[in-house]
């Protein structure tokens, strides 16, 4: 009640004041004194004091100083019409300064809103614990009024996981999970900066699901209560936590990155003291023989030949375990070393390798010499290429030809291998890549195994037919996006 | 040619093949098991050539090249177990002077050997033309002919050609070819050096399936055939 009296008292003040004054000096206008109450009272506790103001103004200056003074009454048609300014221009000017008032203190409660909101941020970005500032955003939400629940799900890899806000049920980590999936939130959309209910929910009705970048906001809002400001609060308060969301998922990943950096330099390990512990009994054999076939040893030919034999059988070893290894390199799915390389240089350094193997068989090169290189890891193709020229070697007829050829079919390059020796049977020829199957009594099964593996992790594939002349491998390179620099 | 050979290797096995094998072939042998003794050894019995086990327990077989690198002028071939064509690189990028990967027969490292001995008496011998087969390079006038036909080649092309020729029969690596032809700023490039090894084997006549002058080492780099 308290304006309503300060705004009585005020105008009887004002009518005192206007008494003094127009008993000295002859002053038109003097009633104008009464628009600054009625301002101030406005402005400081809006309309309705303003509107009192206004009034008791109205009555006490007809009472003291229309004529006839004394009373009420009004004699003539400028008083009456003096009056009503003085009514009217009161009203206006107090409903003017009522809603600046309203303005302001609207203006106000946004700026703590978006104090606080800042607030919440800097906190919730400077935590180093993610959970942490999630726990603070989802307490934040939950004060808001009209929303009695606000909860926060990480989806990480697939796994739905509550993470502020509370524990949430089976059911409900499920809808998050079909939300999230899904992009689709359920209740709730958020729309010009602000959370707008989808649907009126009764009490205790299922909560409603939004989906973000890296997770779901959970959330209950009783229907009849949330305002407007409210809601775009809870609007920005979502948005901070799509950004939390979204930084714990990068470290996340991060962390399972070295985690499996990590596990390939372990397996990259162990394949290496593999290697030592399985060759270097082989290296010894290797030296021992090859040292006693040198005519200084003083053995006879029938002896050096039988060193000759068992060291044949230790490379073979050697051999069967290199492919082992490989083969198990490449299960490990290590990385491979890929660099632009031109595919008639490795097939010269694999022909010049072969050399003692080849004898007397002639390799016919089928290929442009204009060939653009291919993105490869030298060393693994390499031994594809051997691989199948080996096998080549093994089937070609004794002074049969082999031939070697490659051509670029749309962006890759497609290469081939082949031999003038006996048919594959129809039934083998998808066959002859599986692990350990071999068409020779003292073949390992491995080579052509390998090679598969080699060529389906650059992204190519490889397959056996058989042509006019022979069988034929031909598998699939991808090409190189370079150009030299001289 | 016989010669001093330094055996650095842990398996009691291997040292003993080695020094029979290597003695039949009229070189003096010592064996040690370790980089520490395989210094002192260097130091006092001043070995021609060193045959270096990379896998050695302690001090392992890297920490010894570089630690040997600067006290000795033996040549050093290095022997690994390890498939891995990485630790070639570093260990001729190290000073190594050839790879041997293991296992191998007497004969292939006895030729090995040979090589490296062979390039210590060529390098100290430092004559102008460098020949190689029916390869002749001029230093002094900087000109090259192939079966006695001149061949014209562009400056980067010649400089690359001049430093295989200079470590004739030594596996030299990419990133040594693209530092001494091109600069510490092509290192990594590797197609660089492809590249052009492709044009000056095109103009020697060279057919990079069967190369009589240069020959890709795999994973490593080229080596000029001498």
């Amino acid at each position: 009640m308290a304006p309503f009296a300060a705004a009585v008292a005020g105008a009887v003040v004002v009518t005192i004041a206007i008494g003094l004054v127009s008993t000295r000096f002859q002053v038109p206008g003097l009633s104008a004194l009464y628009l600054l109450l009625v301002l101030w009272l406005g402005a400081t506790w809006g309309r309705g004091p303003a509107v009192a103001a206004s009034v008791a103004a109205f009555l006490l200056y007809d009472f003291f100083f229309v004529p006839p003074v004394g009373t009420f009454n009004v004699r003539g048609p400028n008083e009456v019409v003096e009056l009503f300014v003085l009514l009217a221009v009161a009203l206006v000017t107090g409903q003017l300064a009522g809603s600046l008032r309203r303005t302001q203190s609207a203006a106000e409660a946004l700026a703590a809103d978006e104090r606080a909101m800042y607030e919440l941020a800097t906190a919730a970005l400077r935590s180093p614990e993610v959970a942490v500032a999630l726990s603070l955003l989802s307490e934040r939400a939950a004060h808001l009024e009209g929303v009695s629940r606000f909860a926060l799900v990480g989806m990480d890899f697939g796994n739905a996981v509550p993470l502020a806000g509370g524990s949430l049920s089976a059911d409900e980590l499920r809808q998050a999970t079909w939300s999230y999936e899904n992009r689709r939130s359920v209740g709730v959309a958020v729309s010009d900066g602000a959370v707008r209910l989808m649907r009126t929910q009764p009490e205790g009705a299922a909560p409603a699901y939004l989906p973000l970048a890296s997770g779901v906001a959970v959330m209950e809002i009783e229907a009849d209560r949330p305002s407007p400001s409210d809601m775009r609060m809870l609007a920005a308060l979502v948005g901070l936590a799509d950004l939390l969301l979204d930084r714990r998922r990068a470290a996340l990943e991060a962390e399972r990155a070295k985690g499996l950096e990590a596990s390939d330099r372990l397996k990259a390990a162990i394949l290496s003291s593999l290697s030592h512990e399985l060759k270097s009994p082989i290296a010894s054999l290797r030296a021992g023989l090859t040292a006693l076939t040198a005519p200084q040893a003083g053995l006879n030919p029938e002896q050096r030949e039988l060193l000759r034999d068992l060291d044949g059988q230790a490379t073979r070893l050697d051999r069967l375990v290199g492919d082992m290894l490989a083969l198990s390199r490449l299960e490990a799915g290590l990385e491979l070393e890929r660099e632009p390389l031109r595919f008639a240089d490795l097939v010269g350094t694999t022909l010049h390798q072969l050399r003692p193997e080849l004898k007397g068989h002639a390799v016919t090169l089928e290929m442009a010499d204009d060939l653009p290189p291919v993105e490869v890891d030298e060393l693994q193709v390499g031994r594809v290429l051997t691989n199948l020229i080996e096998n080549a070697i093994e089937w070609a007829s004794p002074d049969g030809g082999i031939a070697v050829g490659a051509g670029v079919n749309d962006d890759r390059l497609t290469a081939w291998v082949e031999n003038d020796g006996p048919a594959i049977a129809p039934t083998d020829l998808d066959r002859v890549f599986e692990t350990f199957w071999t068409r020779r009594a003292r073949g390992s099964g491995l080579g052509l195994a390998i090679a598969k593996r080699v060529i389906e992790a650059h992204g190519g594939k490889i397959r056996a037919e058989n042509r006019r002349r022979g069988p034929r491998f031909t598998f699939t390179l991808p090409l190189a996006r370079v150009t030299a620099t001289t | 040619m016989s010669g001093r050979v330094l055996v650095v290797d842990d398996e009691v096995e291997m040292q003993r093949a080695l020094r029979t094998g290597l003695r039949y072939h009229d070189f003096e042998v010592r064996a040690v098991g370790s980089g520490e003794e395989a210094l002192r050894e260097t130091a006092s019995w001043r070995p021609d050539v060193i045959l270096l086990d990379l896998g050695l327990p302690g001090m392992d077989g890297f920490a010894t090249l570089r630690a040997l690198r600067p006290t000795t002028r033996a040549g050093v071939i290095v022997v690994s177990v390890m498939p891995g064509e990485k630790d070639k690189v570093r260990a001729l990028d190290a000073g190594a002077d050839d790879y041997v990967v293991k296992p191998f027969g007497t004969d292939e490292l006895v030729a090995r050997i040979r090589a490296v001995l062979r390039r210590q008496a060529d390098v100290s011998a430092g004559e102008p033309i460098i020949r190689t087969g029916d390869l002749e390079i001029d230093l002094a006038r900087r000109s090259v002919t192939a079966a006695g036909r001149p061949v014209k080649l562009t400056p980067t092309e010649y400089e690359l050609l001049r430093y295989l020729a200079l470590h004739a029969g030594k596996p030299v690596t990419h990133t040594t070819l693209l530092r001494q032809v091109w600069g510490e700023y092509a290192v990594g490039d590797k197609y660089n050096t492809r590249y052009v090894v492709a044009q000056i084997r095109k103009k020697l006549g060279d057919d990079p399936a069967n190369p009589r002058y240069i020959v890709n080492e795999p994973g490593v780099g080229y080596r000029l055939e001498n």
